[in-house]
């Protein structure tokens, strides 16, 4: 085994076990979606509409799924920072993008637990019918998300580093991400400024394609979709490349990194 | 009593700048802009898509009014819990200050936070959703923000407390401030929920209040929203001395066992 991939599942491995023990971690897995799961619920259960069933079941997970991948697995660099560790970090062999990719992989995987208790609420409180899930593309879909995520988090974790108002500022549009990511609502039904915003945002065309393999009408581009998320993600671990690199590089010539 | 009142006010400000010493302006501007755009935008959206468009100033208005819980919960109960989690709550217990003096000017300044961010709020729910104020008892409305924003506060202050025995407190602020989005009749109108849950409304701030803001916009006169202030006033204040009767009793604890922040 190479040593950067040891270094990566250690990371991953250290890393689900601090989740594991942290409530910050339940908090994200469990009382987010679950929150926000029954806003929408209930607001879906009193509409008049018919089609709904795909958002109000999903829609609670994607946010805890979103949440855990960016807030517990991007901001896991702006611990380091709060708790001192990040110059040590910096100082050992490893690269830290291999450290990051162990945690943020960590951050995804619990993150996927959000839709157990988002469906539980919408299956057994709310009495949603089963959705009629098209298996193939909807599998695909669920990964191509997934590793949207994973590259946001990636872009997103150099900056925590860098800037200490960087997560003030994502903290803040946390809800707004929510809305071009199309997370419980489509983003073709936003306005036409808020749907350009969206195109930008990598896991808003995989959202389309995963609603749409969970029965949502209207004319599907699989492909397209899929083509569109996967080149937005690559911009953004490009973007993630670049940053960690601006890091590594003020931390050697300022060693400022870690004052919080 | 000027020497309280100058403690109070010092109290108060020193607080503050600690609180956002952490924030750079931009940090500071985020939650201030960013975090209400958001928050209306989500929910607003969510209602339109889930209800249609009649009813976007619904969740417009709830949602700028619950804003004011970004302070009166996140920002008092961590200027309270932070003593502990900084290690200055010893100095705090052993420092000769009037301790409802102290308790209460943790929030002050929250308050008059609060009240800004609503009027953030209403500012951006005017501008995206077209919020029609011009039948509005505008009076009435400003008297229910400021009432929201202290009762809210007065929650703060409780979790605060907690803090104090407690070492993620801010996962209840947390839970809470996103709570408030299902109970208060943020989003959801409170007869449509649960008996149980209906109940747990009532008896946490911000259900009156948004309640009787909602009709104020609508144009009813102060005389007809009066009750639901009183009732709002009542619990703000109820949940701000059970947070200093618990603050009390935990000093009073940490002095015969030196426990403090053993907790």
């Amino acid at each position: 085994m190479s040593p950067l991939l040891r270094a990566g599942l250690r990371a991953f491995e250290v890393s689900l076990k601090n989740r594991v023990v942290s409530p910050w971690t339940y908090l994200n897995w469990i009382a987010f979606p679950l929150i926000l799961a029954s806003v929408g619920l209930f607001v879906f259960s009193h509409s008049s509409t018919p089609g709904h069933d795909a958002y109000a079941a999903l829609g609670g997970g994607l946010i805890g799924f979103w949440t855990s991948a960016y807030l517990d697995g991007g901001n896991s660099i702006g611990s380091e920072r709060w708790e001192g560790t990040l110059e040590a970090l910096l100082a050992v062999p490893t690269p830290i993008w291999v450290v990051m990719v162990g945690k943020i992989t960590a951050a995804l995987l619990l993150g996927v637990i959000s839709f157990i208790p988002a469906l539980a609420l919408a299956y057994l409180g709310f009495r949603i019918a089963p959705l009629q899930i098209d298996a193939g593309p909807f599998l695909v879909s669920f990964l191509v998300l997934t590793f949207s995520f994973f590259a946001i988090a990636m872009a997103f974790a150099p900056l925590f580093a860098l800037w200490r108002w960087a997560f003030s500022l994502t903290n803040g549009f946390e809800l707004g991400v929510y809305v071009l990511g199309g997370f419980m609502f489509p983003v073709d039904r936003l306005e036409l400024w808020l749907q350009r915003a969206a195109w930008f945002v990598p896991p808003s065309w995989a959202t389309r394609a995963l609603y749409h393999a969970a029965g949502q009408a209207g004319r599907a581009d699989y492909a397209g979709w899929w083509a569109r998320s996967i080149a937005l993600s690559l911009v953004c671990l490009l973007l993630s490349r670049l940053l960690f690199r601006l890091v590594e590089q003020n931390a050697r010539r300022t060693g400022q990194l870690a004052t919080a | 009593m000027n020497a309280h009142l100058g403690a109070f006010a010092r109290s108060c400000w020193f607080q503050y700048r600690a609180m956002f010493n952490w924030a750079t302006p931009i940090g500071y501007l985020s939650y201030k802009l960013l975090q209400p755009v958001g928050q209306i935008l989500f929910f607003t959206q969510l209602g339109i898509f889930a209800q249609g468009r009649s009813h976007a100033l619904y969740f417009a208005l709830g949602n700028a009014i619950q804003l004011t819980a970004i302070n009166g919960v996140f920002g008092v109960v961590m200027t309270v819990a932070n003593e502990r989690q900084y290690g200055t709550l010893p100095l705090l217990l052993g420092a000769p200050q009037n301790r409802l003096v102290s308790f209460l000017g943790r929030a002050t300044i929250h308050i008059l936070d609060g009240i800004s961010g609503v009027v953030v709020g209403l500012i951006i729910a005017v501008a995206l959703y077209g919020l029609d104020l011009s039948h509005a008892d505008i009076g009435g409305l400003a008297i229910c923000i400021v009432l929201v924003s202290f009762a809210t506060a007065g929650l703060g202050l409780m979790f605060g407390s907690v803090g104090l025995i407690m070492r993620d407190v801010m996962i209840v602020g947390n839970t809470v401030y996103y709570l408030m989005l299902v109970v208060c009749g943020v989003n959801i109108p409170v007869d449509r929920l649960p008996h149980w849950l209906q109940l747990v409304s009532y008896s946490i701030p911000m259900t009156r209040g948004i309640e009787a803001a909602r009709l104020a916009v609508a144009g009813q006169s102060l005389e007809r929203i009066l009750p639901l202030l009183a009732g709002e006033l009542a619990v703000g204040v109820l949940y701000a001395m059970v947070g200093y009767a618990l603050l009390l009793l935990l000093e009073n604890r940490a002095r015969r066992g030196g426990l403090q922040e053993a907790y």
